[in-house]
């Protein structure tokens, strides 16, 4: 009986694997179709031979992978600046007391509840303000002080790093940023690593702010160059699905490379056991 | 080496005082216990001697210098946490040599001289294992060790020992005792354990509600402890008190208890006007009473026997109180025996009632 209730508990596990797997192996097929293939009854599911001619017309209808090195760099400085300046800001809300602490907390979570979508016109003039608006700093800076990262973090915190582990490293000499850097940060690695995935993804996905930041094709990222070769008729499907493949090879990379960040941190050991 | 003096200090969270004028010197290369039930301030004090918190008002002196706004670091002191408070992302060897590492000393130093503080303390097995693979005695050493590799004035404890169990804490005991008898470091130790401190310190402070209640060797404080308080505190275990007023009869100076009895003392001087007292007797004190005894002698009842191998406690029951009774000589009692007990005069503390 228990043995049969692991089969079905495995079933049910794995179909949820394949309706999750699905749509990134179809876009992988399809990729390797001309684009009368994809439109045929029934569907090609299968390795078709169209894959190097889909990838010339790719970088005939974009400059791929200038695109590319776009979309990676705005993700990879983003999650870099939001990991560094997000563990800053939670560090000092949990190590210091100052005035008014509490209340700043307060307000910063607040903010996580006004629609994202509000802030795009004002976020806009903003940025046409500061002369930025056509640049990718534009596009990962603001970001990089996420009162969901610091909240993430700073909650982390409170489970992982005791009172006397701060003033361990206080006797033992080191200075505020040493204890930040050589004490903090390595113990806050998984949450570092939950930010990183949230961050990385999110810019990686990002397609609004794009679309109304950046105006120089050679500054376009992945989601926006996909859909501007998009059209109702003759959009080259093949290519398309080619591309959109290929864009997610990173986020894949980026997500293993995390996750195994946020095992080794969750198994490190704690302060007393 | 360094001592350390305070003046007139003084803390307080918000509106609440916790510590009352405090002064206190201690001297070079001394073994000092603070000692007091949770929440007297103790381990505050210690945090203020380390630099880790600031007092509210007073100075605090280390080597003739004061160091109120010094770090930690500026004062040259270490200090081993209750918790132990490793790095746990970091090596024996890293945990140990980190302060040494801070300090900027080239990686041979810090390797012979992480490796003689390991020596010292047994640890030379351990060095690549992380705190996690630790055992609660290997931790306590550890900690021991991160103090002891920066050769600092003075050695601050808060509670190290209270997170083993009952035999490494006598084990570990011994190690500090051993250690400090080698180094001659001047230390505070902060428990709520008396035996420890008794063991180990040169002297003891005894704090209750932010004050220091008496400051002495571990002998002075059970020999002649100055109130109600210390009294009660140290000596396990712990002293019976009875209440009473003072007279006098044939020039004898007696305490009369609500019963009617009469216990007889020693008139040592400062008695309270009002002739309200506390009588304070060590149940190791109270002894079988002998043909001979005259005075002091008291009919009870034998109400519970707890064996602790070497002794008995007895709680006997004398008109109405309970009194403990330390007997050494296991004699072979029921419950319910009567019994006779005496009280020698010279063992019979009186203490101001307003205590």
């Amino acid at each position: 009986m228990r043995h049969l209730s692991k089969i079905g508990l495995h079933a049910v596990m794995l179909i949820g694997v394949l309706i999750t797997i699905f749509p990134f192996v179809w876009v992988a097929l399809m990729g390797t179709h001309t684009r009368g293939d994809i439109y045929s009854s029934p569907p090609p599911f299968y390795v078709g031979n169209n894959l190097l001619q889909n990838y010339a017309e790719l970088l005939d209808i974009m400059p791929f992978w200038t695109v590319l090195f776009n979309s990676l760099y705005i993700s990879v400085m983003g999650t870099i600046a939001a990991v560094l300046f997000c563990s800053m800001c939670a560090f000092g809300f949990y190590a210091y007391n100052f005035k008014g602490k509490n209340l700043i907390f307060g307000i910063m979570i607040a903010s996580m509840m006004v629609p994202p979508v509000l802030m795009l016109i004002p976020s806009f003039l903003t940025l046409k303000y500061l002369g930025i608006l056509d640049t990718h700093f534009a596009l990962w800076f603001p970001g990089a002080a996420s009162a969901f990262g610091i909240f993430l973090i700073r909650q982390y915190m409170g489970n992982s790093i005791t009172r006397d582990l701060l003033d361990a490293a206080k006797v033992d000499g080191a200075s505020d940023f040493r204890i930040y850097w050589s004490i903090v940060l390595p113990l806050i690695k998984p949450a570092l690593a939950t930010l990183a995935i949230v961050i990385f993804i999110g810019l990686w996905n990002n397609f609004l702010a794009p679309l109304i930041i950046l105006s120089s094709p050679d500054k376009f990222v992945l989601t926006l160059a996909l859909r501007s070769v998009q059209s109702i008729a003759n959009s080259p499907w093949g290519a398309i699905m080619l591309g959109t493949f290929l864009s997610m090879v990173p986020l894949l990379l980026a997500f293993m490379f995390f996750s195994r960040q946020m095992m080794d941190g969750l198994t490190a050991g704690a302060v007393k056991g | 080496m360094s001592s350390v003096t305070l003046k007139n200090l003084s803390k307080s969270f918000g509106t609440v005082k916790v510590l009352h004028d405090l002064n206190l010197d201690i001297e070079e290369g001394e073994f000092v216990a603070l000692v007091g039930p949770s929440g007297c301030g103790k381990s505050t004090l210690l945090r203020i001697i380390a630099g880790l918190d600031n007092a509210t008002s007073g100075d605090i002196w280390m080597n003739d210098k004061w160091v109120n706004d010094f770090s930690p670091r500026e004062r040259n002191i270490a200090m081993v946490f209750q918790s132990y408070a490793l790095y746990p992302h970091m090596t024996v060897e890293e945990n140990i040599g980190f302060n040494l590492r801070i300090s900027g000393l080239s990686k041979a130093d810090i390797k012979s001289r992480v490796s003689e503080a390991t020596d010292i303390l047994d640890l030379g097995q351990l060095l690549d294992r992380k705190p996690s693979q630790l055992s609660g005695g290997q931790r306590q050493r550890v900690a021991m060790g991160r103090a002891l590799v920066r050769n600092p004035d003075a050695f601050l404890f808060d509670e190290p020992l209270s997170n083993l169990d009952a035999k490494l804490r006598v084990q570990m005991r011994e190690e500090i005792k051993r250690l400090h008898q080698k180094v001659r470091t001047t230390s505070i130790y902060v428990t709520h354990d008396q035996i420890e401190a008794m063991t180990l310190a040169d002297r003891i402070i005894i704090m209750h509600a932010g004050r220091i209640q008496q400051m002495g060797t571990p002998t002075e404080l059970y020999k002649n402890p100055a109130n109600v308080f210390v009294a009660g505190f140290i000596g396990s275990p712990s002293m019976n008190f009875l209440h009473g007023q003072i007279q006098t009869n044939q020039g004898k100076a007696q305490v009369l208890l609500p019963s009617g009895a009469t216990i007889d003392f020693i008139d040592r001087g400062n008695l309270p006007a009002d002739g309200r007292v506390v009588v304070g007797i060590r149940p190791e004190h109270l002894e079988f009473a002998t043909a001979e005894n005259r005075d002091n002698v008291f009919e009870g009842k034998v109400d519970l026997i707890e064996p602790t191998g070497a002794q008995n406690h007895l709680k006997i029951s004398v008109n109405d109180q309970t009194l403990t009774l330390v007997d050494t000589s296991l004699r072979e009692l029921n419950i319910d025996d009567t019994i006779r007990i005496h009280i020698p005069v010279e063992k019979v503390h009186v203490f101001p009632h307003s205590e």
